[in-house]
């Protein structure tokens, strides 16, 4: 195991979030985040016991602290329901419904709330960042509805099911919530019992310290930005087999025409098919092809521009990884006796415009990755493969059908690409008159990208299965290529869903790079 | 569920009847339909049959025919990918194509649709991937589940247990299929259509639902009820506007809440019968054009008076149609509910407490309801994308234009089950309206109060903040389990 990821709120990587939430990562809490959480913490202490006035000696409003939520901030809280404050926001605003979202996505939301609040801006306890940490550390995982967000002012409902198994009443009254532990799922009182861990009841300001922010926009965001990197490099694979098996023109892919135009995404790409073909003979050998059909020529303008908006996304989600998204924010170390800034740092916009255009890129990859599926598979356009591309030596119905699902496919993931960010809905009382829609953003964009990989799986089938063909003939494929195909081609046999299931698999765990890793470099997606 | 034996005969399956079944009705076969079978799979249609097939068969193999030809045909169209579908969704793919089979027109004998029947009477339903499907000719899910029919490979769930197709199968009667069956078998759009009826019947009921919910909100907000006045409705001439508006006004008839003349009430309260009803006529259509297709001989080749025609009557376009028609006008619905919600807990437009509870701001009431009936209904609509629409060519440009029904039906249901939600809502803040409203010594209609009853049966009256989500898991389940359910 390695050592503990220590979060100070700054710091926080794309490869951190993976770690923490799907290789069981451990997690701490550094010392220079205790100092400022300690600071804002006590602010909200003095403001909870009235000595926070204003010139005339009046007890000044702080939002969510002494007044009600939303619409409610006219409303002003005595003192001594600060806490039933808290512990209300969290049962009511448990607003979530329909299926539960996967662990990955609620590890990650967790770990990126508990970094948020480890910024020292929220004044809450030390001891409620520590406890989310010890619940990932353990492997508590909160039962989230997937359903429900508006991602405005944050990701209330599914924050507040997480707050559901955090915290107890100020009595010790349950709030029904449930969770994951050790594969059972719960009643959150008893996971956490099992797990060694004692709620906490929420104090002043905490119901919003645990809620107010896109934390599950961005950690979903996050999780499909680091697939989406790699899977960019395994349509690459996918799509230089192709250019092996129809024999393509690698002119289109040359340094000096990719400057002409120079997208860092296009220029990268391009230069990967380069790696990735070195040494073939199959390429570059029909002397009378001047150039290839799109899906082959223009691989480094469309997947390109798909690199070039994965980065996009990934710098959103990184500066969202380690901001401040509370409302309000404690600012210590202003000359101002009120701390507290009500802002709209939690708005999910940011995030969800990178999680539409995360969906539209996924969407391109699997669409042009399609085309050159249908081309390996029609016979008048294959450079002389057979029709369907039947496996050598026996009868079947060839990859008929894998490129029709191929075809589903994409026709879904184009179904659900809809850009959820340009939607909005007025909310409480017309207060909260624009919300982000990110959330639904991030999980479509989840959806398509187990889509899209499915796609390029069978792109690499149908390309590895072109290539068997060629051995008949002249030429062979280059060191690179050659490997994939030596690594894979025994996988390819029986039902082609399954051989299609089998390889996306194996893409997922990272089998393709690792192969051709010891022949080429392959240059990554920039996450910044 | 009627404990009933549901006898196909290729004429009279309904959207209800394949619910059913999904649910795990028990199934026959009429005498009618097996003479039928039995006459389109022998003698001269038999003999005629295989020549078209020949030919056919060839054009599709590309290899001479003989000895595991049919299993070779199948298992290449075991395309599919992703997440097993749920168990319902496979029976009743099961039973649609063994209706199919049964309107005689496929050449198929008896002991095709037999071997489906036995499946779903026996409780084997083949483990089906969710994604790979076009809807047009070969259909991917069909050839999972004919797969482990005729035991060539794949699992199939018994009992909960997801088991080998050979254990699975084991006590029933083996098939071997003709190459005609084989292909006949999985020729068709019964997949998209069997989940468009589970859909139409699912969203009845949340079309209900936002019905009676409708009346909640018209007793909470004190609704003007000259905008039910059954003259000027049918002035209008839309006939589910008509009955929207009557049912309305009976639900409402006797409430002290209603008919106090003032301004016109907003959009979305004085125009739910035209909305309602349009939403309603969309249904009516979906259900008519999915309750043909359930009887309808989607196959191809076709067994006709003339002999065997080659034609088109695999493509799904009249499902994917519907089903993107069906999300888009329940969407529409959930849109103006969810803006009456919107009403209901904005107490500058309710004339009621923000958020329908007393108190000084220590409770957020049903604040967030709000929020999630909002990010439900800009969900839905984003699924509203139509799916027909798209096309890509597949198999070497044969095949070149494709309908997406299984895309259109798939997102069709997942937009039901969302807006089932927002129903529930509606349902959740109107019959908390109108108990803030009797508090005040009001009363509502009759009618009214059996919907607001009905949620009471479930949700107590939110007098302090408590944890929202079983209260919406409640009501939500009501609204799917047709509680709200009224005569179309």
């Amino acid at each position: 195991m390695a050592d503990p990821l220590v979060l100070d709120g700054c710091s926080l990587t794309l490869d951190d979030v993976v770690a923490v939430a799907r290789r069981g990562r451990s997690v701490a809490l550094c010392d220079a985040s205790r100092a400022r959480m300690e600071r804002s913490y006590a602010w909200v202490q003095r403001a909870v016991a009235g000595e926070v006035v204003d010139q005339h000696g009046d007890v000044l409003p702080v939002y969510g602290v002494n007044t009600g939520y939303g619409s409610l901030a006219r409303e002003r809280i005595p003192m001594s329901q600060a806490c039933e404050l808290s512990w209300n926001l969290i049962r009511s605003h448990a607003a979530g419904v329909g299926p539960s979202l996967p662990l990955d996505a609620v590890r990650a939301m967790m770990l990126l709330r508990a970094n948020t609040l480890a910024k020292g801006a929220s004044g809450c306890r030390i001891a409620l960042v520590e406890l989310i940490i010890e619940m990932l550390c353990r492997g508590v995982t909160p039962v989230v509805p997937s359903r429900g967000s508006c991602g405005s002012s944050g990701d209330l409902a599914p924050l507040a099911h997480l707050g559901l198994v955090l915290f107890e009443g100020p009595s010790g009254e349950d709030g029904g919530g449930e969770a994951w532990f050790e594969g059972e799922r719960l009643p959150a009182v008893e996971a956490m019992r099992r797990a060694g861990l004692s709620r906490l009841v929420p104090g002043p300001k905490e119901g919003l310290a645990v809620t107010n922010g896109a934390q599950l926009t961005t950690a979903i965001t996050a999780l499909v930005v680091e697939d989406a990197r790699a899977l960019v490099l395994d349509a690459e694979i996918a799509a230089a087999m192709t250019w092996e098996a129809l024999r393509g023109v690698r002119r289109a892919l040359h340094p000096s025409v990719q400057a002409l135009r120079p997208y860092p995404g296009a220029i990268a790409c391009a230069a990967n098919l380069r790696a990735l073909l070195e040494g073939s003979t199959l390429v570059d050998s029909v002397p009378s092809r001047v150039q290839d059909a799109y899906s082959l020529r223009c691989a480094p303008q469309v997947m390109g521009a798909v690199r070039d908006a994965i980065t996009y996304a990934a710098r959103q989600v990184r500066i969202e990884l380690n901001s401040v998204t509370d409302n309000p924010v404690i600012l210590v170390d202003e000359d101002d006796p009120n701390k507290a800034h009500s802002a709209g740092l939690f708005h999910g916009e940011p995030v969800g415009f990178a999680a539409d255009h995360l969906k539209l890129a996924l969407v391109e990859l699997a669409s042009l990755s399609e085309r050159r599926v249908y081309r390996l598979t029609t016979g008048a356009l294959s450079s002389r493969l057979p029709p369907l591309l039947p496996a050598p030596g026996r009868p079947s119905l060839g990859l008929m059908m894998p490129q029709t699902t191929a075809a589903s496919l994409v026709a879904a993931c184009r179904q659900r690409a809809y850009p959820n960010s340009a939607d909005t809905l007025p909310t409480c009382e017309d207060q909260e008159d624009h919300v982000a829609m990110s959330t639904t953003a991030a999980r479509r964009a989840s959806e398509i990208l187990d889509m899209a990989r499915r796609v390029v799986a069978i792109e690499l089938y149908a390309a590895m299965r072109g290539v068997s063909w060629r051995a008949q003939e002249s030429g062979s494929p280059g060191p690179a290529m050659g490997a994939v195909y030596e690594r894979l081609i025994g996988h390819c046999e029986g039902a082609p869903g399954s051989v299609v299931e089998h390889l996306s698999q194996t893409m997922a765990a990272g089998g393709l790079r690792d192969e051709v890793h010891a022949h080429c470099t392959l240059q990554e997606v920039p996450d910044a | 569920m009627p404990d009933d034996l549901l006898i196909l005969d290729g004429a009279h399956l309904t959207c209800a009847d394949v619910a059913s079944v999904a649910a795990g009705r028990r199934v026959g076969l009429a005498p009618g339909s097996r003479a039928q079978m039995v006459a389109a799979s022998s003698g001269e249609a038999a003999r005629s049959g295989h020549e078209v097939l020949a030919a056919k068969w060839s054009w599709l193999m590309g290899t001479p025919q003989g000895e595991g030809a049919q299993r070779i045909f199948i298992e290449g169209h075991c395309s599919g990918v992703g997440e097993p579908l749920p168990v319902p969704q496979v029976r009743a793919m099961m039973l649609v194509r063994a209706n199919v089979l049964a309107t005689g027109h496929t050449g198929c004998r008896p002991e095709a649709a037999d071997l489906l029947i036995d499946m779903l009477n026996r409780g084997v339903t083949p483990v089906v991937p969710t994604h790979g499907d076009v809807g047009a000719a070969g259909s991917v899910p069909l050839a999972h589940m004919v797969y482990v029919a005729c035991r060539y490979g794949g699992e199939a769930w018994v009992e909960g247990e997801r088991l080998p197709a050979s254990d699975a199968m084991r006590d029933l009667v083996e098939f071997a299929p003709t190459e005609l069956e084989a292909l006949s078998l999985i020729n068709g759009s019964s997949f998209a259509t069997a989940l468009g009826a589970l859909a139409v019947v699912r969203a009845e009921y949340v079309l209900s639902a936002f019905d009676a919910a409708a009346a909640l909100s018209m007793e909470t907000v004190r609704a003007d009820s000259s905008a039910l006045n059954a003259e000027a409705i049918e002035a209008r001439r839309h006939p589910y506007a008509a009955r929207v508006a009557e049912r309305l006004r009976g639900w409402l008839s006797g409430s002290t809440l209603v008919d106090r003349r003032r301004d016109p009430d907003s959009f979305s309260i004085r125009c739910t019968p035209v909305v309602h009803g349009a939403s309603w006529e969309a249904l009516a259509h979906v259900r008519s054009v999915i309750d043909r297709e359930l009887n309808g001989a989607s196959d191809n080749p076709l067994l006709v008076s003339t002999g065997w025609v080659e034609t088109g009557a695999f493509h799904g376009a009249p499902v994917a149609l519907v089903m993107d028609h069906l999300r888009a006008s329940l969407t529409v619905v959930a849109g103006i509910s969810e803006r009456r919600t919107f009403r209901l807990t904005y107490g500058k437009l309710s004339g009621l407490p923000s958020f329908l509870v007393e108190g000084s701001g220590v409770d957020s009431g049903l604040m967030l309801a709000q929020y999630t009936a909002a990010s439900l209904v800009s969900e839905a609509k984003g699924l509203s994308h139509p799916a027909s629409v798209d096309n890509v060519p597949t198999v070497q440009h044969h095949e070149d234009h494709v309908s997406m029904a299984s895309v259109a039906s798939r997102a069709a249901l997942e937009v039901v089950d969302i807006l089932a939600d927002v129903a529930a809502i509606e349902l959740l803040c109107g019959a908390q309206g109108v108990d803030l409203r009797m508090q005040a010594g009001e009363t509502p209609g009759a009618g009214s109060r059996t919907w607001w009853e009905a949620v009471r049966a479930r949700v107590t009256v939110w007098t302090a903040d408590r944890t929202l989500h079983p209260d919406l898991e409640a009501v939500g389940a009501a609204v799917r389990e047709g509680v709200f359910r009224v005569q179309p």
